[in-house]
């Protein structure tokens, strides 16, 4: 019997529930509803639901969160947003036969440093790692909390990685700081395991490190879709081992290595 | 020059039943959204943080609320947000000065999507990427391809917070979005349709589609 109703007496509902039927509409559709059991019917059980929905207790906005995103903005330079849009087209073809050229000739010497870097880099990693436990504390920016040490990261470097919380396996986050590989800033998260202390260097892409052992502390790589993590510690192999995995899980990106 | 931020106004497709709807703005304690409008004047000559703290930030709660509905949690909300405004501050050269509110939240749900995608892939199960009979099997025999019965005899609903949360939470995303954006953020079908980028028609399907789901689960069986 009442199942006569349309799909689009349905629409028409749910649209003068919502209060968006024109006004010659609405009162057609009121006339309607006056006369029809079955729509009423719907009509209660819609206004209902809702009732139901908009009286849902409110998420709780966390605290200091706009401090955060402010503190986070304050790193993306304004002067990188605020280029002048129009460039007459002779100085765009300039700067673009400029940029080629550069490319071509970094690329030519990138190749010829890389086999010399490769070595390189791993020193560099694990060197940061000793001057961070030379220190009186192994990191720039002290705080368990991923919210914290995510933005300031954010706020010193360009690409900032995934700060996962490991606590669960046993990792710590005690906080990051900002390497230097090369000549570039790197993000390095660290993690407290037990009485030990992990580092990891987060590089960008395309560097690869070999796992190995220098002056002691164990070198552990593995790379994501976004960077080239090096882990390193004085903790056993395996549990550097361990800590990869929790790592990557964590950041959750699925193509790991 | 766009970006993927450029809010798009100019795809809203009328379907023969829409065009019912609409003619005219009403006025009336539902029209919130068009209250709520902020005149911000033009971008170009202020300081960008300045114009940014005028559009994005006043959001900001609704913002973070709308990314714990799609993320599910209170720290991939917190992650989504600061993104969004990150986001929003490098693209607010590209605001509009029409609507704060839709943009910010138009960002923030693109953000939010993104961020599933790359951080909780198997979550996430996007239409655009359905074949158009599987897109109409979703819309029209709910999520697990067997048609969901809105029995006619459900009078009444449990409707307490735990149990409607929870189902709410349980709508595949396309449909949880326009309930949250409709009943939660109170926006009308027109800023809706502009935040997930679809035609009216089809935030006004999905919300009928979504509501049905809803009263199923929620209903009363003996």
């Amino acid at each position: 019997m009442s199942i006569s109703i349309k799909d689009d007496d349905e629409l028409l509902l749910n649209a003068y529930c919502d209060g968006e039927l024109d006004p010659v509409s609405a009162i057609e559709f009121e006339r309607r509803l006056a006369a029809d059991q079955a729509l009423q019917d719907r009509y209660a059980r819609l206004q209902s639901l809702r009732r139901a929905v908009r009286s849902l207790p409110r998420f709780d906005v966390p605290t200091g969160l706009e401090a955060r995103i402010k503190s986070g903005l304050d790193a993306a330079s304004p002067g990188q947003a605020a280029r002048p849009r129009q460039r007459s087209w002779s100085f765009q073809a300039l700067a673009a036969a400029a940029l080629f050229g550069a490319v071509i000739s970094g690329s030519v010497m990138m190749t010829m440093e890389r086999y010399g870097q490769r070595k390189e880099v791993a020193r560099e990693v694990v060197a940061g790692h000793i001057r961070g436990l030379l220190a009186p504390q192994p990191f720039d920016v002290a705080s368990s909390d991923r919210h914290t040490v995510k933005p300031w990261f954010t706020a010193h470097i360009p690409e900032s990685p995934q700060v996962p919380d490991l606590a669960a396996e046993g990792f710590v986050l005690v906080g990051g700081r900002v390497d230097v590989v090369g000549h570039d800033p790197v993000a390095t998260i660290v993690y407290r395991h037990a009485k030990h202390t992990v580092s990891v260097t987060t590089l960008p892409l395309g560097q690869s490190v070999s796992d190995q052992t220098i002056a002691g502390y164990n070198v552990r790589s593995w790379g994501d879709s976004q960077f080239t993590y090096v882990a390193v510690s004085d903790i056993p192999a395996e549990d550097l081992a361990t800590f990869e995995h929790a790592f990557s899980t964590a950041s959750s990106v699925p193509e790991v290595k | 020059m766009t970006t993927p931020l450029t809010v798009r106004r100019s795809n809203f497709r009328r379907t023969g039943f829409a065009g019912a709807v609409l003619n005219g703005r009403l006025e009336g304690p539902d029209r919130l959204s068009g209250q709520q409008q902020v005149s911000v004047p033009t971008v170009r000559n202020k300081d960008e943080r300045a114009v940014f703290d005028e559009v994005f930030l006043p959001h900001m709660a609704e913002a973070y609320r709308l990314a714990q509905w799609l993320t599910g949690n209170a720290s991939d909300a917190e992650d989504v947000v600061q993104d969004a405004a990150l986001r929003a501050f490098r693209g607010i050269r590209n605001f509009g000065a029409v609507n704060a509110r839709a943009w910010s939240l138009t960002i923030v749900r693109n953000t939010a999507y993104s961020w599933l995608m790359k951080n909780r892939p198997k979550s996430v199960v996007f239409t655009d990427d359905l074949s158009p009979t599987e897109q109409q099997e979703l819309e029209h025999e709910g999520p697990l391809g067997k048609r969901i019965e809105t029995p006619e005899e459900i009078a009444v609903l449990r409707e307490d917070a735990e149990t409607v949360q929870q189902a709410l939470a349980q709508l595949p995303p396309q449909f949880r979005e326009v309930i949250v954006l409709r009943e939660i953020s109170q926006l009308n079908y027109r800023d809706i349709a502009e935040i997930t980028n679809v035609p009216i028609g089809t935030v006004m399907s999905r919300l009928s589609r979504a509501r049905q789901l809803l009263i199923a689960h929620l209903g009363n069986r003996k």
